[in-house]
């Protein structure tokens, strides 16, 4: 093959300049180094893709395809080009063209292992499996290599998976693969492991579960050793498929016996036994109980198998395994569900959980052990069990406050183990307003002291009385939700930005804050507590709600741009496919599951990708992001049609998987210690999806309608109306109106929605209430509504004219009028203070915010409807001028509809007006207020003040930029004559 | 919980194929029940399997808890990387503690003998 088998290739020695230009991102210096080149030799193509490459990279995409494609017709086969031009074509988005390219090379040089294996890859690039299949047996028979056999097995599992008929993929596809698999079996062919992984994987896939367990308890399944205990894990799985109980129950004794500390076969082991219980199980009269041994099949062995266990891990002296003592209480919780009077054997929960706590109560995870087994106990039980479990937390002597702390950290964590669970089970909640104050107090006083045991501890660690901190936080929460005493708010806000500075890496102090701030309406600070995160790649999607919810809407415009950034990079990173740029990226994992025979990851790759294209947060995020950059920048720094043109925005496309959108949300990344009954429930969840759909559908709706506007706009402007006339149409005339129809059905079940007596309000630390309610509440929805419904309108007098079409133009004056009155409603709900100061506390009034973004967004899209409307108004205009000049009615009237759209334009520039005046009047306000001089009695005061001050300071900025953009679309007003 | 993610590497002529702790992470509320002993040893059994000569890791020379622990598991310091880990902005920020365990294949333990000076993160594979 050309290059690589010389040591001095004469060519490389030349080629290598431009590479290391390209290297280091001299891209000029490397085409001009190429061009040099090929004038010297003309036939050194090579030359001529490197400066493609740097053609590409420096912005010239044109010239460098035509360059590539020169070089691609030649079908080249030296190493040097072909690798060239995959570089490029990826860089271009073109992997298909890299198939291309490697099916003329292999066409060329037909035994070349090398060319097969990449046209391989090139098909795994864009998918393309059957081919794939195809390219695998080729190179196997070039090269009889296992490896390559199992590519194009692979595949063929891959069209399976991937077959929109499933029963093309269980008669066609998988018992193809099968036999593939059962030849080399048979000829004892089988080398690797991946390749029996392989082979399980088609036997799951076609339900031969029987099948599978001869494979992997067989001799192949020797072959399974990358994972630990691999071969009885899969073994348990198809007995459960098989429902295969004894054998399930046996394993699960064996595994037990071998591990007492792993909770999942505890519960593979209870399961089995009451299956096996239930279906009468008796052992056959002859042979060994079951395949894996000796069953349980009653109560009575069940107990005493656990009291073993038990046994075992008592008489160790230390160290003791969790998993028993966990197991009995599972057991219990198990015989009681079926009202077994052996429950009773086992003893009283009470006395198990005290007997754990005194064991295990140590350490941090005592918690949640214990915590899903406090519905065993009684309600009368509850005070009981938290004074028996303080009774042996070792605290020290009392202060002069009665207050008595640990000495130590494991003191520490036992009485905050207590704490926890006197929570857990509503012991706080149920306390007065003065028993939750000094419930705080003690708290504090907690955490505060426990702050001496992390005096070395490093910045990325949490320090050990933090949990104190986070529960006080939460009770000022209770306490403000129910009294509505704001400065229960404003404390709790102060408590955890202390929080922040003894333990800066706590993710806890940090999502909190972030979801107090947003509530307040103040997202400047939340930028930063976000990117302090530093989550990564996929928890963009699952905790990106946080900020997106509030991103746009608080009207820090700069900062939501950002916040949608963080969540689209995370989305193109991860992405593979079609539906972002970066295609390459994921079936790059892909193709590297493949070299390593990770076959079974593969499948887990692809529905990974699912799961992110179709989340519902990305869709949500996508769609805010165009939004957003429309009301930001259309008509400002371009054109309304430029700007949807760059956004390849095309409204008659539905983009949005609506049918199987997800939601990828972690609606439980908050710590909560919120007893049973003030959790979060399905039915919540279920509501929230439902609001966050509804708000997406009228989102996206608005969008693809602010874009036929565009187009609307565009073709009715003279320099185009030759070209719509010769079409005989103006773009696709039917979608507006079914756009502007569901717009309207959509804010139908919207209106619906929120008067839907009486919705579950969310837990406070569940989802977030969607922008819907306060939407719809603002008028803004309707208003966009009318104004959507003027183009059709508009759209019926330019075809009628402005003769004969006075009903029209009164209708249409009508709309106009009650547009203008909406307009003016909607600011009227902006009007209010942000923040007002008291005595001793202020107060957020932070929704008059929220209208305020609303009313702006309206704003935008009535100047562009309006735009449109003057675009349709003004030729009638002048029409009639030229009329009226060549009749000389001197005293004829103006058309209503002419006079109904200045009327419109002039009151809505007054509204403008007013609305800037509002805005100005609230900043000086904001600013006047001082905040120092607030009377704050706590020693904390000023961490306080600092919340405070990051609310007040992003209010201002809010207002600034709602300020700002009001302004530039006030001026485009102005400039709108017909 | 907690998570070890792994991978085996390197030219097994060299003796030199081995198993390489890629990360090791268990939550705040599950430390201290030996659950990244217990990772560990996992690894190592599976790196046995596969005929590695030893298991290797990085690990920030500052992060003396987790230095101290890989200790008590068996490893030592095999040679120090200078600036192996990178602040997001690019800048180096730290070194690096190559850390070893021989494994029963490497009869010797010549894989675990120090090396005498700190090396550069572009020398290493």
């Amino acid at each position: 093959m050309a290059a690589r088998g010389h040591v001095q290739d004469p060519n490389d020695r030349r080629l290598r300049p431009i590479y290391d230009y390209l290297d280091n991102g001299n891209n000029k210096m490397a085409i001009q180094q190429a061009d040099k080149l090929l004038k010297k030799h003309k036939e050194l193509h090579c030359a001529k893709v490197l400066k493609a490459i740097g053609l590409q990279r420096t912005g010239k995409q044109d010239e460098a395809f035509t360059l590539a494609q020169e070089v691609t017709v030649l079908e080249p086969t030296d190493d040097n080009s072909l690798q060239a031009l995959t570089i490029l074509y990826r860089e271009m988005h073109r992997p298909e063209l890299v198939t291309k390219l490697y099916e003329a090379a292999v066409r060329k040089v037909p035994t070349s292992e090398e060319y097969h294996s990449h046209l391989f890859m090139a098909y795994a690039r864009v998918g393309e499996y059957k081919k794939m299949q195809q390219a695998g047996m080729a190179l196997f028979k070039i090269v009889p290599k296992n490896p390559y056999y199992f590519w194009s097995v692979m595949s063929l599992v891959m069209q399976a998976i991937s077959a929109q008929d499933e029963k093309l993929s269980q008669t066609m596809f998988l018992p193809l693969a099968e036999r593939m698999v059962e030849k080399m079996v048979k000829e004892e062919k089988i080398e690797a492991e991946a390749e029996v992984q392989l082979y399980f994987m088609i036997l799951e896939r076609l339900g031969k579960f029987v099948e599978a367990l001869e494979v992997v308890q067989g001799p192949l399944g020797e072959k399974l050793t990358s994972e630990l205990q691999s071969r009885e894990n899969k073994s348990m799985k198809l007995y459960r498929r098989l429902e295969r109980w004894p054998e399930c129950n046996a394993l699960s004794c064996k595994l037990l016996l071998k591990n007492p500390d792993d909770w999942q076969f505890y519960l593979l082991y209870f399961d089995s036994l009451f299956q096996v219980i239930d279906q009468n199980w008796t052992p056959p009269l002859e042979g060994a109980p079951s395949a894996e041994g000796e069953v349980h099949a009653s109560v009575a062995q069940s107990i005493s198998f656990i009291n073993e266990r038990l046994a075992t891990e008592e008489a160790k002296e230390s160290k003791h395994l969790r998993g028993p003592y966990l197991a009995r209480l599972e057991l219990i919780r198990r015989l009681r569900e079926r009202s077994c009077p052996e429950a009773m054997q086992l003893g009283e929960p009470l006395e198990h959980m005290f007997q754990f706590f005194v064991k295990f109560g140590d350490k941090p995870c005592c918690i949640t052990d214990l915590k899903i087994f406090l519905d065993l106990l009684t309600p009368d039980q509850h005070v009981q069990f938290i004074n028996r479990l303080m009774e042996v937390v070792p605290l020290g002597m009392a202060g002069e406050e009665g207050e008595a702390f640990p000495a130590d950290t494991r003191a520490l964590q036992r009485h905050l183990c207590v704490t926890q669970l006197s929570r857990s089970l509503g012991l706080q909640h149920a306390l007065n307003t003065g028993g939750k104050l000094s419930l705080i107090k003690e708290l504090k006083a907690h955490y505060h002291h426990g702050l001496q045991f992390g005096t070395s501890c490093l910045k990325t660690e949490l320090q050990f009385s933090d949990m104190y901190c986070l529960m006080a936080a939460h009770v000022y929460l209770d306490l403000w939700k129910e009294t509505g005493n704001q400065s229960m708010l404003w404390q709790c806000m102060g408590l955890l930005e202390e929080g922040l500075t003894h333990s800066s890496s706590n993710a806890q102090f940090k999502l909190l804050l972030l979801l107090l701030y947003c509530r307040l309406g103040a997202f400047e600070p939340v930028v930063d507590l976000y990117a302090s995160l530093d989550a990564k790649h996929v928890q963009h999607d699952t905790i990106g709600y946080l900020l997106t919810r509030y991103a746009e809407s608080l009207g820090q415009f700069a900062a939501a741009s950002q916040s949608c950034n963080f969540s689209l990079r995370a989305y193109e990173d991860l992405f593979l496919a079609e539906l972002l740029i970066d295609a390459d990226k994921t079936s790059e994992y892909i193709i590297q599951a493949y070299k390593y025979g990770a076959f079974e990851k593969i499948p887990e790759f692809i529905a990974f990708r699912n799961r992110l294209e179709h989340s519902l947060h990305f869709a949500q995020v996508r769609t805010e992001r165009m939004l957003l950059d429309l009301f930001l920048e259309a008509d400002i720094s371009s054109s309304l049609e430029e700007s949807i043109k760059s956004m390849s925005l095309c409204p008659e496309e539905d983009d949005i998987p609506w049918e199987n959108l997800r939601d990828n949300r972690d609606l439980t990344v908050f710590v909560n210690w919120s007893p049973a009954d003030r959790q979060l429930k399905e039915e919540h969840k279920q509501c929230s999806v439902e609001e966050e759909t509804l708000w997406l559908r009228l989102r996206s709706l608005t969008l693809r309608l602010i874009g036929c506007v565009s187009s609307l706009t565009h073709s009715s402007t003279p320099h185009n109306s030759e070209k719509t006339t010769e079409n005989g149409v103006t773009t696709k005339p039917l979608v507006f109106p079914s756009l502007l129809s569901q717009l309207e059905n959509t804010l139908n079940q919207a209106v619906q929605f929120t008067e839907t007596p009486p919705r579950a309000e969310y837990p406070f630390l569940g989802p977030v209430a969607s922008r819907l309610v306060q939407a719809v509440s603002s008028g803004c929805c309707q208003c966009q509504l009318s104004m959507f419904q003027l183009p059709v309108h508009l759209q019926e007098l330019q075809s009628l004219g402005l003769d004969g079409s006075a009903e029209l133009q009164t209708q249409i004056s009508n709309l106009f009028k009650s547009i203008a009155a909406q307009l003016h409603d909607i600011l009227e709900k902006c009007k209010g203070d942000l923040l007002e100061v008291g005595d001793d506390q202020s107060r957020t009034q932070h929704w008059f915010l929220e209208n305020l973004v609303y009313f702006v967004e309206t704003v935008c899209i009535v100047l562009w409807v309006s735009q449109y409307c003057a675009s349709v108004l003004r030729p009638l205009k002048s029409t009639l001028q030229k009329k009226k000049k060549k009749k000389k009615e001197a005293s004829s009237v103006t058309p209503a509809v002419l006079l109904g759209f200045q009327e419109f334009s002039s009151s809505t520039q007054n509204l403008l007006k007013d609305a800037l005046e509002h805005i100005r009047s609230q900043e000086i306000t904001l600013s006047a207020l001082k905040l120092e001089a607030l009377k704050l009695e706590l020693v904390e005061a000023s961490f306080t003040k600092t919340a405070m001050e990051k609310v007040q300071s992003s209010y201002l900025r809010s207002l600034q930029e709602i300020g700002e953009l009001l302004k530039k679309r006030a001026d485009s007003f102005k400039s709108l004559k017909i | 919980m907690g998570y070890i993610m792994g991978k085996a590497e390197g030219s097994v002529a060299r003796e030199e194929w081995h198993g390489h702790v890629t990360a090791l992470s268990v939550a705040p509320e599950f430390r201290r029940l030996g659950l990244a002993a217990k990772l560990m040893e996992m690894l190592e059994e599976i790196s046995e399997r596969k005929g590695g000569f030893f298991v290797d890791l990085f690990v920030r020379v500052s992060n003396q808890v987790a230095v101290n622990m890989y200790k008590q598991l068996g490893y030592s310091v095999y040679r120090t990387v200078i600036e192996y880990y990178s602040a997001s902005n690019g800048e180096p920020d730290e070194d690096a503690y190559d850390m070893r365990k021989a494994l029963s294949r490497d009869t010797e333990k010549k894989s675990i003998i120090p090396l005498p000076h700190p090396v550069r993160p572009e020398d290493i594979e």
